[in-house]
């Protein structure tokens, strides 16, 4: 187990400052050499300086946008992935060496961006082919010690939000059908599209439920969604299942998007039991690569990381 | 791991989990050499189970040509040659299973196949082992040869997908051995799809989830044959229930066709999954490679069977393939009548052995006409 505890020596102290003005008549200058290619980068706020712990700075609302401006204020921390080694199937070869985390709290929720490289976008569910996807993963309670940071363990369950990037290829439009996975297939037909079921009929929806069990037992693993993330609890390797939702649906909300060089997602969730001003959680991280043909116990992940607030 | 016995290896071997035997276990024989592949049996599953969307191009059961022909492409050479060669030399199986095997970090050796390697059912359909010249057809075994590999899941004693799945979603009922993947609880990491040599589990894109072959447990549940095996046409199938070896009874169908006569065998029992669908082995085929196919006891399954114009009782019981739906437990011949008898005692099927012949000679008297054999 990481040495987290409500102890953890806090973060260097360091607020923002103002690029221009720190440089003063140099920052001129090179203003004037770069105005062209960029007239207004030099002046934006410089970003803070990385944490070495997650720091939810308390903000008004909270950005669900990767690209909002909004988070060039909150600080970075530079989370070291290592390979899931420990139960079998592992990841014997290391892929995504690091996702940067910044964080935002309102208060009752805290929304964290994470951004990592990846080169190839894995969007697309298929035989041998595997998703991109991100995870965050915090003790259920606050405790002096948190559970294992492999998923938690028996009677001390972590709560976790999986985004993967073929429910958000979902949510961003892509249809459900099997042609937006493989453009090129030919289709003669469906049992279940055929008359005399009539189409989007409680019969023919029925009828076509009959074909996908797992839609029947409400295991949505693909398809439509409303969001592209999912709350998930887990006690242990093997136990994860799905959070029972509550009243009104999924809790927890998230948006991924491109980056020039890999991804950024933001999942937003109920900030985590009794994190305050004063009082540390723990988190942790887990990226997959499908690229890489990661998928459930073949991932990279971390360590538990401390996870601050900070007005 | 465990260390779990596995009799058609003669051994122990390492396994996943302890050793769990079901109070029945589903099994099959398939006699390969009435197959004509005609596919009746692929498209009733195909109609039966897998008209979905993201099913399109599944096929829990499918008949490949051998030697040439797969479904997914190389199946079985890929982990064949990931295996490495193994020996056997007739007692217990020297050689490592896929459980023993396993690279470190994993639980079974496995690879994945990719999208493309569905997409050609069956290429090589048809094809045989090699040119063939004037004469070479006439000779047993033949010099060049295919047959017609018809499989389903093997509803394996010790599945490499259960083995492979790290949630536990795959389980084996304890009624009666049949392997299911749980469609509430599989998260479509397709480890399973990776860990079973025979791939005959299928990742659905559409649901998110893997799925393979029931054996039609709605059917079984009411004492009926799967849809494969009760519309095959060449009546090459038998569904029942398989004891341990020693436990078998000479009146159980499977037990008296796999444990007493070793008329059939399993399907590359050397991977250590003890599969449980057996065939009976293609007469025509050199045993130098039906040998790698089903193990040793090949050459004696297919002296067995020659002989079975002689062999009243093994006749006999063949008779009874495809004879009926319902699932057979017993069977007995009487004379030149064989019955097949289901769960409760009752004489479901009888078949007769001997079948009248008329011979009709090739001059029609009454007609003077020469008759022909077009119907
Ligand atoms: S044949 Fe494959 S899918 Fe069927 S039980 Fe055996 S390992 Fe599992
Ligand atoms: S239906 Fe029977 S004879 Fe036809 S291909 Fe299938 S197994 Fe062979």
């Amino acid at each position: 187990m990481s040495g987290f505890s409500r102890t953890v020596t806090g973060p260097p102290k360091g607020g923002h400052y103002d690029l221009c003005v720190a440089r003063g008549p140099a920052c001129a200058s090179a203003l004037a050499l770069t105005l062209i290619a960029a007239p207004l980068a030099a002046c934006r706020p410089a970003p803070p300086p990385p944490v070495n712990e997650v720091v939810a700075l308390v903000a008004p609302s909270l950005p669900i946008d990767p690209a909002d401006a909004a988070w060039q204020r909150a600080p970075e921390y530079l989370a070291k992935l290592v390979p899931q080694d420990q139960v079998e199937p592992r990841l014997l070869t290391p892929s995504t060496p690091e996702v940067r985390v910044k964080a935002l709290t309102s208060g009752g929720e805290i929304a964290l961006r994470l951004e990592w490289a990846d080169a190839a976008v894995n969007d697309t569910p298929g035989p041998g082919a595997f998703l991109d996807g991100c995870a965050i993963q915090i003790p259920r309670t606050l405790e002096a010690a948190p559970p294992d940071p492999q998923m938690g363990q028996a009677g001390r369950p972590v709560d976790i939000v999986f985004w993967r990037a073929d429910w958000q290829a979902s949510v961003d439009g892509r249809p459900d059908t099997l042609t937006a996975l493989y453009p090129n297939a030919a289709i003669n037909g469906y049992p279940f599209e055929a008359r005399p079921l009539e189409p989007g009929s409680a019969a023919q929806r029925e009828a076509a439920t009959r074909y996908a069990p797992a839609q029947a037992l409400g295991n949505r693993r693909v398809g439509p969604r409303p969001q592209p993330v999912e709350d998930m609890v887990a006690e242990g390797p093997g136990t994860i299942a799905a959070a029972s939702a509550a009243p009104g649906g999924i809790r927890s909300r998230g948006k991924g998007a491109r980056t020039a060089t890999g991804w950024a997602v933001v999942i937003v969730r109920a900030v985590p039991a009794g994190l305050a001003p004063d009082a540390r959680t723990a988190i942790a991280f887990a990226v997959w690569d499908g690229a890489a043909r990661e998928a459930g116990a073949r991932k990279m992940r971390t360590i538990w990381v401390p996870l601050a607030v900070r007005g | 791991m465990a260390r779990v016995h596995n009799w058609q290896i003669g051994r122990e071997m390492s396994y996943w989990y302890p050793e769990n035997r079901p109070k029945k276990q589903f099994a099959a024989v398939f006699d390969i050499n009435k197959c004509i592949a005609c596919q009746t049996c692929t498209i009733a599953c195909k109609t039966t189970w897998t008209s979905g969307k993201g099913q399109e191009y599944m096929l829990w059961n499918n008949v490949e040509s051998k030697p040439y022909g797969f479904y997914p492409l190389a199946w079985d050479v890929k982990i064949l040659d990931k295996l490495g060669p193994q020996s056997w030399k007739g007692g217990p199986y020297e050689g490592r299973t896929l459980f023993e095997a396993a690279d470190a970090g994993e639980r079974v050796l496995g690879w994945r196949p990719e999208s493309d390697d569905y997409a050609y059912p069956n290429v090589g359909e048809d094809d045989c082992a090699g040119q063939i010249d004037k004469g070479a057809a006439l000779s047993l075994p033949h010099m060049n040869w295919l047959f017609y590999l018809a499989r389903i899941c093997n509803h394996c004693t010790y599945p490499g997908c259960l083995a492979s799945c790290p949630r536990g979603s795959i389980y084996k009922r304890p009624d009666d051995g049949i392997v299911l993947v749980d469609q509430g609880r599989c998260r479509g990491y397709q480890e399973c799809v990776r860990g079973c040599p025979y791939k005959k589990v299928f990742f659905n894109p559409m649901t998110g989830t893997s799925e393979k072959c029931i054996a039609c447990y709605p059917k079984i549940e009411q004492g009926l044959q799967p849809q494969c095996f009760v519309n095959c046409i060449g009546k090459i199938r038998l569904a029942g229930w398989i004891s341990k070896p020693e436990e078998a009874r000479a009146d159980n169908p499977i037990d008296y066709l796999v444990h007493v006569r070793k008329v059939a065998l399993p399907l590359f029992p050397q991977f250590g999954l003890e599969p449980n669908v057996y065939y009976i082995p293609p007469v025509h085929v050199p045993t130098s490679f039906t040998r790698q196919l089903f193990g040793p006891g090949v050459d004696e399954a297919v002296k067995t069977y020659r002989n079975a114009p002689n062999d009243r009782d093994l006749a006999g019981l063949l008779c009874l393939f495809g004879s009926t739906e319902m699932m057979l437990s017993r069977w007995r011949r009487q004379g030149s009548v064989v019955a097949g008898i289901d769960e409760r005692g009752d004489a479901v099927m009888q078949v007769p052995l001997d079948e009248p012949v008329h011979v009709r000679p090739a001059y029609d008297r009454i007609y003077q006409i020469q008759r022909t054999n077009c119907p």
